[in-house]
């Protein structure tokens, strides 16, 4: 029987002192190959949301590759939006924070034809409503 | 959406926990979030007891931490062990996050 | 009875939430419920063969063997844990290792998940 699992990933926490949120990212584009393991009809469709702190891992120009020898968050978020993963980022968060939309990643250079979806509070609140299931990083 | 949601940490610096919704809500203090339960701030009880939901504290955590449900600053805030925590997980939500 | 699904990603020591999720799994079963447990980045620590037991550190082994044993699949990040150096002979037996994408797939037949992923 066809069964489509609906999954919210909420990250909250900002980029590079704790491993979490790439691994959220990581975990997400993981839903690629999870068919593997599914029987026929089954499948996992991840979206990403980013609120609070965790807004801060959508920024453009990181350069974690030069100073750590690391690929960027940055690029994680690119390569999700390569794999048509929806990636949602809080909008009250970011004018928080004094963040404009044109310091968010873009995936277009990857090749990506999503783009990053800046939405309220109230928005990503109806898609925790939404998802079947909700994985908090 | 029923939601329950797990709170492990005494100070919190975002502010997911307050704005989420959810036609029914319940909290669960656990690890050092029970501190919410027994140790006031300035004098009242911790503004995560504000929010309109069902509270509750691990015990065994609580008591790990030198308290006992004598300590609680709330009589709403109901002392579950992990039996319990089982059943609002698998019976009584339909999702239960950590935040 | 259902079927529930846990990710961690604590470190077994340094940490008191790969605890929670243990004991919680172990409550789960203990209630008849059929218990997946995924750890992934620091949570692999538990995969670690060989764990001592101290009483100033958490000491899970035990507790984690019985779980198996009981029917219950735990298993790591298998990238995490070679990138720890925490390579298939240094597992503990039957703790089983994969990618990303076992837990995604354990998550779509299970009833419920409790993802452990924030400190």
């Amino acid at each position: 029987m066809a069964r489509e699992l609906k999954q919210l990933f909420v990250i909250q926490r900002p980029p590079y002192k704790s491993e979490n949120p790439k691994l959220a990212l990581t975990h997400a584009m993981a839903s690629q190959t999870a068919e593997i393991y599914l029987e026929d009809g089954e499948s996992v469709v991840p979206t990403l949301a980013f609120v609070g702190d965790g807004v801060l891992n959508v920024l453009n120009n990181q350069q974690a590759m030069k100073h750590y020898g690391l690929s960027s968050t940055e690029n994680h978020v690119q390569m999700s939006l390569l794999i048509d993963l929806r990636v949602l980022v809080c909008k009250e968060d970011l004018e928080a924070r004094g963040i404009g939309e044109d310091r968010l990643a873009d995936g277009s250079a990857l090749g990506a034809d999503m783009t990053i979806e800046v939405l309220p509070f109230s928005a990503i609140m109806a898609e925790m409503e939404a998802a079947d299931q909700l994985l908090f990083f | 959406m029923k939601l329950g949601v797990i709170l492990t940490e005494q100070a919190r610096t975002e502010s997911t926990y307050e704005r989420l919704q959810a036609e029914k809500l319940s909290v669960v203090l656990a690890g050092n979030g029970i501190y919410h339960a027994v140790v006031k701030a300035d004098g009242k009880p911790s503004k995560v007891l504000d929010k309109a939901a069902d509270f509750y504290v691990l015990t065994e955590d609580m008591e790990t931490r030198g308290f006992t449900a004598g300590d609680l600053v709330d009589g709403k805030i109901k002392p579950i062990d992990m039996s319990r925590l089982v059943d609002l997980i698998m019976v009584e939500h339909d999702k239960f996050v950590w935040l | 009875m259902a079927t529930l699904t846990i990710g961690c990603f604590s470190s077994l020591v340094g940490s008191m939430s790969l605890d929670f999720a243990v004991k919680l799994a172990k409550a789960a079963k203990e209630k008849g419920h059929d218990v997946n447990m995924w750890v992934s980045g620091n949570g692999t620590m538990l995969s670690k063969k060989g764990q001592r037991a101290f009483k100033d550190y958490s000491y899970l082994a035990k507790t984690v063997e019985a779980l198996i044993a009981d029917g219950v699949q735990v298993t790591a990040c298998e990238a995490c844990a070679e990138s720890r150096g925490f390579h298939k002979e240094d597992t503990m037996e039957n703790f089983k290792r994969h990618s990303m994408d076992w837990y995604l797939a354990k998550c779509v037949v299970s009833d419920k998940v409790l993802h452990i992923g924030g400190e």
